[in-house]
This record gives structure tokens, sequence and C-alpha cells, in this order.
């Protein structure tokens, strides 16, 4: 249990180490698809240990929402790509509010 | 059905020339509202001769029929109005030939129309009170038709509130009539006031306060001050409006109401007062004015004291007798005077006139025909109706002696600034430039109409032995008052003295202004009368001036509240620019902002 729950963690910080450090786009994409799974791991080792399905469940909406979350989210990084030729998150930041 | 379709033609006009009228070739829209106008007529016509009808939409309001009511009293009225009106709208033609708002001029005189007409067949207070203030709509926008000046704008603007004082009156009278009685209705009031023994003491305030809303609406004294300034709207508007039928509706409301005020002796005796004081306010005033049509408007609210004077002391078949005589000649003098205005080129002032005799002989006899019926003249409208008010006071329960010298002495002055009219406009020599030109066809048949009217309508009403028309008919729609018969050869010696002060006074009169030098005290009077007395200036001293005076205080309390809001407006607006600067653009911020929150939700969660 604590092992899964420890590899969830630790890809869970690779992850948001990865938001947090990179400027491209599809990376910063790539580590928040890392957490999300970590996440999953840690919804099903619950489940798991205490031998009810509702952590199973969780973990495959998660994973239909990542898929939606891909299409939109690639959708947005080729329209930016297409109108600058750049993918790096730091070029946007005149969409402040 | 029939009385609907009375109120629906005009208020069609209204709509469609309102909304189409611009694209219509000039005489166009006037034929459209003349022709309407003359329907309405001719179905007033109709259902008086079918002995009348009623019309009622259950439930309007709550408890509230809107109900229509043609009786002898409303098709009386009716046929005034829209008689009347018809005339004026076919000379409007002409008078309005080549002005800007020709359409519109017609859409707002159709408007008054269909309101007047409400006014009258209504059968309840709520349903009057709808044509009370759409006359006063439509008075408020022709006295400002020509709106891009000032001082007509203001005229509008003085001539509405005043009114709205009246109207409030009206509105509380309404109000306590229906907190006594349960009803508006007036057929049902009326029962109901006829049935009792014990009247209710509120009901003498009841009728004081719808007795305000007359005062107001007619131009009586203290609230007369916007009629003459009403002037200032096309001479047309000032002959209907302001002279032949808007302003009687306040003795047609008393009228209408005679079952109450034939049993509020006290109020009637002050209505009586009121209305003996405006005769003879406006008498004074009308002798000193030098504009052309504000002579003819102190002579109006002149007149309307007597009708006020009449239904104070329970003559209201004579008042009404009066509204319609009255209706033909102010409404012929009105037009004449339009007439020569319209032939001097705009020129009002009478000190620029003189010896139109021979430039417009047509005009010259419907102004002495107007002239003369409202001097009392013998044997004219004007006289028959006059000496009848002046007699009612001796035989009618709330009149005396006191009424009647009074009511004499207004009538001589009545003569003698009719005369000073007519001398200063047609007679002695031209005094003004240019060449005054008679006016087209289309104005002068109308006045050939009302001047048959001025000099013959009184034959319909005449003294005891004599036949009487309008009593008998008007009788069941009025309350029954027991006057008392005079002797016949005192009633046609009072008769032949109020001829004789009439001529003298049109004697007096012709002698006086057509001389050239007048003495010292009646210039004097003269200054006094031309200014009506200062009553407006007055009024601005202690009412209107603190009246602003307060506004102005308001305003600047305003101006502070308005600061105090802004400034909080100001600081929220402040901080969100404050808290804006946080939102940098860059998401990592935005990421590292979000992993702090998660790392201080989770931290405080652990140590709680």
């Amino acid at each position: 249990m604590s092992y899964y729950l420890l590899l969830s963690a630790l890809l869970f910080a690779i992850g948001l180490y990865g938001v947090l450090a990179r400027r491209t786009a599809i990376l910063i994409f790539m580590s928040i698809e890392l957490m999300l799974n970590a996440a999953n791991l840690a919804f099903v080792a619950f489940a798991r240990n205490s031998g009810n399905l509702d952590g199973q469940v969780m973990a495959l909406v998660v994973i239909a929402l990542a898929a939606a979350e891909v299409a939109v989210g690639l959708g947005i990084i080729v329209a930016v790509f297409r109108t600058r030729s750049s993918t790096s998150v730091d070029d946007l930041a005149e969409l402040r509010g | 059905m029939l009385l609907l379709l009375i109120l629906l033609l005009p208020l069609l006009g209204f709509v469609f020339l309102g909304l189409f009228g611009k694209h219509l070739r000039e005489p166009a829209p006037g034929v459209i509202a003349s022709a309407l106008t003359g329907l309405s007529f001719l179905l007033v016509l109709y259902g008086v001769l079918t002995g009348g009808a009623e019309w009622a939409v259950k439930d309007w309001l709550p408890g509230i029929p809107f109900s229509l009511v043609l009786d002898p009293l409303s098709g009386y009225m009716g046929l005034v109005v829209t008689g009347i009106g018809f005339l004026i709208h076919v000379y409007a033609i002409g008078y309005m030939h080549g002005d800007a708002g020709f359409s519109r001029f017609f859409a707002y005189l159709n408007f008054f129309i269909a309101m007047m007409m409400t006014l009258v067949l209504a059968g309840s207070y709520p349903v009057m009170f709808i044509g009370w203030e759409g006359v006063g709509l439509a008075s408020f926008l022709l006295i400002g038709f020509w709106y891009t000046e000032k001082k007509n704008a203001d005229s509008a603007r003085k001539a509405f509130i005043t009114n709205r004082i009246g109207d409030l009156g009206f509105l509380l009278g309404m109000a306590l009539l229906y907190s006594l009685f349960g009803t508006l209705s007036i057929a049902e009031l009326r029962e109901a006031i006829e049935s009792s023994t014990v009247l209710p003491l509120a009901l003498g305030t009841a009728g004081l306060l719808l007795f305000v809303g007359a005062v107001g609406k007619s131009a009586q004294v203290p609230l007369m001050v916007w009629l003459p300034d009403a002037m200032a709207g096309p001479t047309p508007v000032s002959a209907l409006i302001h002279a032949a039928t808007m302003v009687t509706a306040g003795v047609y409301l008393i009228a209408r109401s005679s079952f109450l005020y034939a049993n509020l002796q006290d109020v009637s005796y002050f209505i009586a007062v009121i209305g003996l004081v405006t005769a003879a306010y406006g008498a004074l005033s009308a002798l000193g004015q030098w504009d052309i049509k504000k002579i003819v408007a102190y002579s109006t609210i002149s007149q309307l004291g007597y009708m006020f004077l009449a239904v104070g002391v329970g003559a209201y078949w004579i008042a009404l007798f009066h509204v319609m005589t009255h209706a033909f000649y102010k409404a012929l003098l009105f037009m004449a005077s339009g007439s020569v205005i319209h032939a001097l080129g705009g020129e009002q002032d009478v000190r620029k006139m003189g010896g139109l005799r021979k430039y417009l002989p047509r005009t010259h006899l419907h102004g002495l025909a107007g002239a003369l019926s409202l001097a009392g003249f013998p044997l004219l409208a004007g006289f028959w109706s006059k000496d009848a008010i002046i007699t009612s006071t001796l035989t009618y329960p709330f009149g005396g002696t006191g009424f009647y010298l009074a009511g004499l002495a207004v009538a001589f002055l009545t003569a003698v600034y009719a005369m000073r009219w007519y001398v200063l406009v047609f007679l002695g020599e031209y005094k003004g430039s240019g060449h005054p030109h008679e006016a087209p066809p289309v104005m002068t048949v109308p006045n050939d109409v009302l001047a048959l009217g001025a000099v013959f309508a009184g034959f319909l009403a005449l003294p005891e032995p004599l036949w009487n028309l309008v009593e008998p008919y008007l009788a069941p729609a009025l309350a029954h008052v027991e006057k008392h018969h005079m002797a016949l050869s005192l009633e046609w010696g009072l008769i032949a003295l109020s001829a004789v002060v009439a001529l003298v006074g049109l004697y007096l009169g012709y002698l006086a202004f057509t001389r050239r030098a007048l003495p010292g005290w009646y210039l004097t009077f003269q200054t006094w009368s031309s200014n009506a007395f200062y009553v407006d200036r007055v009024y601005n001293v202690l009412i209107v001036n603190p009246l602003k005076e307060l506004a102005l205080v308001l305003a600047l309390f305003d101006g502070f509240l308005d600061t105090v809001y802004i400034a909080a407006a100001g600081t929220g607006s402040w901080l969100g620019g404050l808290l804006s600067k946080v939102q940098t653009g860059y998401v990592r911020a935005y990421g590292a902002l979000m992993v702090l929150g998660l790392v201080a939700v989770l931290v405080w969660g652990v140590l709680r």
C-alpha cells in the first residue's frame, strides 16, 4: 500500500515540478497528465485497500476527463502555435486580465 | 359600441397621423383629421337622436367598470366638443398651412378630441379622470407646439404643472367618495346620495376637492395663471382647447356631479364666490392687455367665472347653456384673431393694428359678431346666456342680490373690453406696416358657421314665457333644484336692465377707445391691468421662488450623496486595481500560487 502511495506522490511531485519549471506548453501539458495519473494511482490503491469500487470508478472518470482535456488543450496549443510559431507560455503573458 | 367608436375614430386618426403623417402631402393630414372628427360628430348626433346609449367593460379595475354613457348631458356636451372641434379642424387646415409640423398638429388635435370625448362620455369618475389627464397632456403638447422657443415650452410646463394641483384635488376627491360609498360610478353615486336621508359629513370635503380639480382645469382664481400663457400655442388650439372645450371641463364636472353639489349649500356658495371673483378678475385684466389673443384669453377666464357662478347658485343648465354660446362666440373671436394674426404675418400687438375693417371685410364681420355676442348685445347668443346667469342669481336657491349686482357690474366691464378689442383691431387707422390680406375660404367658412352660432344660438333657450329647449332636455341628467319664479314684468325689466348695461358699456367703450387721450387714472389702471395685477409676480415671490430654492438645496444634498457614492465606488475600483496586479499573465506564477495555496490548506488541515 504505502509503496503505491509513495510512487503516486513521487509522480505527482515530478509533474508539479514540470508544470512550474517548464516553459513549453506541450511539456507543461505532459506534466499535468503525469499529475492526473499520479492521482489515479492513488485512487486505485485506496480502492484496493478498502475493498470498494468507488475509487476505481473515480479513476475511470478522471481518465475520461483527461481525454477531453487533451483534446481541448492540444487544440489550443496548435492554434497558438499557428499564430505565433511558438509554444512558450511566457509569450502569452499579454493575455492577463 | 357606438360610444366606443366615437372615441376610437379620433384616436385612430392620432395613431395613423402620428405614425404615417410625415409621408402625407400637406392638406391630407388635415382632411383626414377633420373627417374623423366630423364622423365622430355625426355619431354623437345619431346617438343623441336615438335616445342615448351605454357601454361598459365589467371589472376593468377590480370593482370598477369602464363605463361610457351617452345621456342628454354628455350628448349635449359631446355635440359642442365635436361640432366646434370639427369647424376648428377645418380652419386649422388653412391656418397651419406650410408649417413643418402640419401632420403632428393634427395628430395632437385628434388626440385631444378623443380624450375630451372620453371625459365627456365617462360614466364613472376614474374614466373621466383618464380623459381629464389626457386633455391636459394634449393641452401641454399643443401649447408647446412650437417648442423651439423657450417661452412656449415654459408656458406649456406652467399649464401642466398648474393643472397638476387641480388634478390632485380631483384624485383625492375620488378617493374620498370611494371610501364613503364604495363606488365611483356616477349613476350609482347619484342613487346613493339621492336616496340617503343623512349625508356623511365628509361629503362636503369631497365636493370641495372635486371643485379644486375644476378650478385647475377651468383656470379659476387662484389657479388661473396658466391660461393667458397658454396662448403661446397656435391660435386654433387656443380656440379649441383654451376657450371652447377643455377649459369648460370643470363646469362639466360640476354639472355631472350636480346631485352632489345640490346637497352642499356651503360648497356651492363657495363655488359661486370663486366664480364671481374670477369673472371680475378676468374682465379687469382683459381691459388692459395689448396682445390680441390675451384680451380674448382673459375674457375666457372671465366667462368661465360666469359659468362657475351659475353652477354655484345651482343653475346647472344655464351654465351649460353658456358653455355652448361661449363656445361659439369665443371660438369665433379666437379664430377671427387668428385670421388677423395670419393676415399680418404673426403680429399680435393691437397697438400695431387698427383699421383692418378695410383690409379684412369678412374677418371684420366675424370679429364684430363675436365681440357683440361676448358683450351681450341684445338678442345675440351671449346676451341670452349671460343674462340667464345673472338672473339666475336671484331665482336659484344658492344665489343672492350681491351676486346679481356684481354680475351686472362685470357684464358692464365685459361690454367695455369687447368694444376695446373691436375698436383697436378693426377701427381707426392701420398702424402697422405690410399689406394685410384676407384669409382663404378654408378659414373664413368655418368662421361663418361659428358667427351664425354666435348670433342665433341663444334662441335655443329664451326666458319665460318664450320657449326653452335646453332646460327640459338636460333636466333628466341634472339634479333637480327648486327655483322660485319671479313675476314676468320684473323678469323682463331685469332683462331690459342688462341690455341697457351692455349697450352703455359698448357705447362708453367706443367713446373711450376711439379717442386719442385717456385720463390719467385710467392709464394707471391700464398698467396694472396689462400686467394682470402682478399675480404672476406675487406667485413667483410666494410660491415659485421658495420652491426653486428648496429644489436648489435638495439638488445640493443630492450632489453630496452622489459624491459619497462615487467615492465609495472609486474605493472599490481602486482596490480591484491593486488586486489585478496579481494577474501577471505568467502561467508559472499562477501555478506556483496554486501550489502555495494547496500547501497552506494541507498544513492547516494537518495542524488542526
